[in-house]
């Protein structure tokens, strides 16, 4: 569904992108991942035929984006990060506008109009102007927008930025449900954002793919690697009862700030062990040894470190000079 | 042209739900309402009624000065949103990913800020029938002079067109283009300034207060219409290759 070969993004300041090569196929719902900054937008611009490559290429359904620009843009469905609209329309009339652009026949107008609001949710607000609206529900819009002349294939520009938990959850469960009739291919900085609504992952880091992953790959790469306790005890005592545990590392202690009658002790795992494993032997080692545990963490590894995880596995990056520069 | 109704529906909706092509229409009406009143004020006054010239003609040709200085505020106006607005805002974002060309979102912009151009000078037509009770109007004139304004407003609206693709900011693209419409108007001024020559032919060829004035004693002449359409086509044709270099950006 998307081609994209050694497409690279030249700003004349910064390079944005640089020689980025991926596939997505028909069905998929991939995330597109990597820090701020790391030319996620301006990829999602280029396939969206905002802005064009200054080298490379790309196809969308097949439709060169530079050479066949218009019967590529038919096929997406773009919603770009801020989910901008016109605030004095009221939604159905933006659909409308949206619908009629996007050249959807003026018999089907109607019900196209209808599916996309209901796709989207937003049903209940159609006669709403936008500028009453609330983020959720302008996101939402922007959703139905990119639905409403039922393209195979959406892009989605951070489509969760800015909503608060509640709607989080719920954009994902619709990007799900429309992943059943739609390729997607959505971008974020949210590792577990990916983990909740995506099949695959592109990571990309300073305008370079740097990993791809499945699923389970991703969530190997996430497995906590490190524990985090608050015992209440002696300190000497709960270091020696933790290092003794099976399947621990290393460990330090430290008084609690504050808190003199408590130990924080930081244990990193052994290669391979699983974090549920050794926190239970270690609970129990330090309550036979007399200390209390009030608390026990599993220090999830960061998207940096999942970066690291999965591009370890690949002989890919060779750190060129200009790598170390800002990104757009 | 893909797109181009679309963006033309869509143009006149958001400029007729919002206050802007209202408070345009008031205040144009209260302006063009008081200098026809001054003027029609002044012909009764008069003594002689043999005079070579009606409150029509004075109202679109000797006077016409008062009437492109509501000009050179209006146009901008109208147009100072068209393309500033959508950058600022980022819905260009989601105009230019949807099929559309560069010429049909141009045109279609354009076409709505002429077609409400239109609108607010249809009020006017009132005063040529108030007149019509009392005296002799000459329709001819009247429809020249209309045609006249159509020409002037058609090439205004299209530069201001184009100084709202350049600019972020409505205030610069409205700034921007008052600067250009003056020039011009300043411009057309070097008729009476300018010495016998080369400079003052342009400065007569480029007169809006000469096209205006032979156009209010029923004189169309070709020249002056030409000239307007292709500072129009012009200005539109820059704007459209301007809204095709942003994805060079």
């Amino acid at each position: 569904m998307i081609e994209v070969d050694h497409l690279t993004k030249d700003y004349g300041t910064v390079v944005a992108v640089r020689d980025l090569s991926f596939r997505v196929g028909e069905g998929e719902i991939v995330g597109f991942l990597g820090p701020n900054g790391a030319g996620k937008t301006t990829t999602l611009r280029i396939l969206a035929g905002f802005l064009g490559a200054t080298e490379g290429t790309a196809r969308v359904a097949g439709f060169d984006i530079v050479r066949e620009s218009l019967a590529a843009r038919s096929k997406l469905g773009y919603m770009p990060e801020a989910a901008p609209l016109h605030p004095e329309l009221r939604v159905r009339e933006y659909l409308a506008f949206r619908a009629e652009i996007k050249r959807v026949a003026r018999r089907e107008r109607t019900k196209a109009i209808e599916r996309s609001l209901e796709q989207a949710k937003v049903t209940d607000v159609a006669e709403t102007p936008i500028a009453h609206l609330s983020k959720g529900y302008r996101q939402r819009v922007a959703l139905a927008d990119a639905l409403v002349s039922n393209p195979p294939l959406l892009i989605l520009d951070e489509p969760t930025a800015g909503l608060d938990p509640n709607q989080i959850v719920e954009v994902r469960r619709l990007i799900r449900e429309l992943g059943q009739s739609h390729t997607i291919l959505l971008s974020t900085h949210i590792l577990p954002e990916v983990e909740a609504v995506c099949d695959r992952a592109l990571i990309v880091a300073r305008g370079k793919l740097v990993g791809e992953g499945t699923l389970a790959e991703l969530k190997a790469a996430r497995s906590a690697s490190a524990l985090e306790i608050v015992a209440r005890g002696d300190q000497a005592t709960c270091e020696a009862a933790a290092s003794a545990t099976p399947g621990v590392k290393r460990v330090s202690a430290s008084v609690l700030e504050g808190e003199s009658a408590l130990v924080r002790l930081d244990v990193e795992l052994g290669a391979g062990e699983e974090a549920g494993t050794v926190a239970e032997r270690l609970v129990a080692a330090l309550v036979s040894g007399g200390a209390g545990v009030q608390r026990v963490n599993a220090a999830r590894a960061s998207l940096e470190e999942v970066f690291r995880e999965l591009t370890a596995r690949e002989p890919e990056p060779e750190p060129t000079p200009a790598a170390q520069g800002g990104e757009a | 042209m893909s797109g181009f109704l679309g963006v033309y529906r869509r143009e006149m909706l958001s400029l007729w739900m919002t206050p802007l092509a209202w408070v345009l229409l008031v205040v144009f009406l209260l302006l063009q309402g008081g200098i026809f009143y001054a003027i029609v004020v002044h012909f009764s006054s008069l003594a002689d009624l043999a005079v070579e010239t009606g409150p029509i003609e004075a109202y679109f040709g000797q006077q016409s000065v008062f009437l492109l200085m509501t000009l050179l505020l209006l146009c901008p106006a109208l147009t100072m949103r068209t393309f500033a607005e959508e950058r600022r805002s980022g819905t260009i974002e989601t105009l230019l990913t949807a099929p559309v060309t560069p010429a049909g979102v141009v045109l279609g912009k354009y076409a709505a800020v002429l077609t409400t151009y239109v609108a607010l000078w249809a009020p006017t037509v009132l005063y040529v029938l108030i007149l019509r009770k009392t005296g002799a109007v000459d329709p001819g004139a009247v429809l020249a002079s209309y045609i006249g304004l159509f020409g002037i407003g058609a090439s205004y609206l299209a530069l201001g067109t184009l100084t709202s693709a350049l600019s972020k900011s409505q205030l610069v693209a409205l700034l921007l283009a008052i600067l250009v419409q003056f020039g011009l108007f300043v411009l057309g001024v070097g008729e009476y300034v300018l010495p016998a020559g080369f400079l003052r032919d342009v400065a007569a060829h480029v007169s809006m207060a000469s096209q205006m004035e032979e156009m209010a004693r029923g004189i169309v002449d070709l020249r002056r219409l030409v000239f307007d359409a292709s500072v129009a086509v012009t200005s539109l044709f820059v704007t459209a290759r301007v809204v095709d270099s942003w994805r060079w950006g």
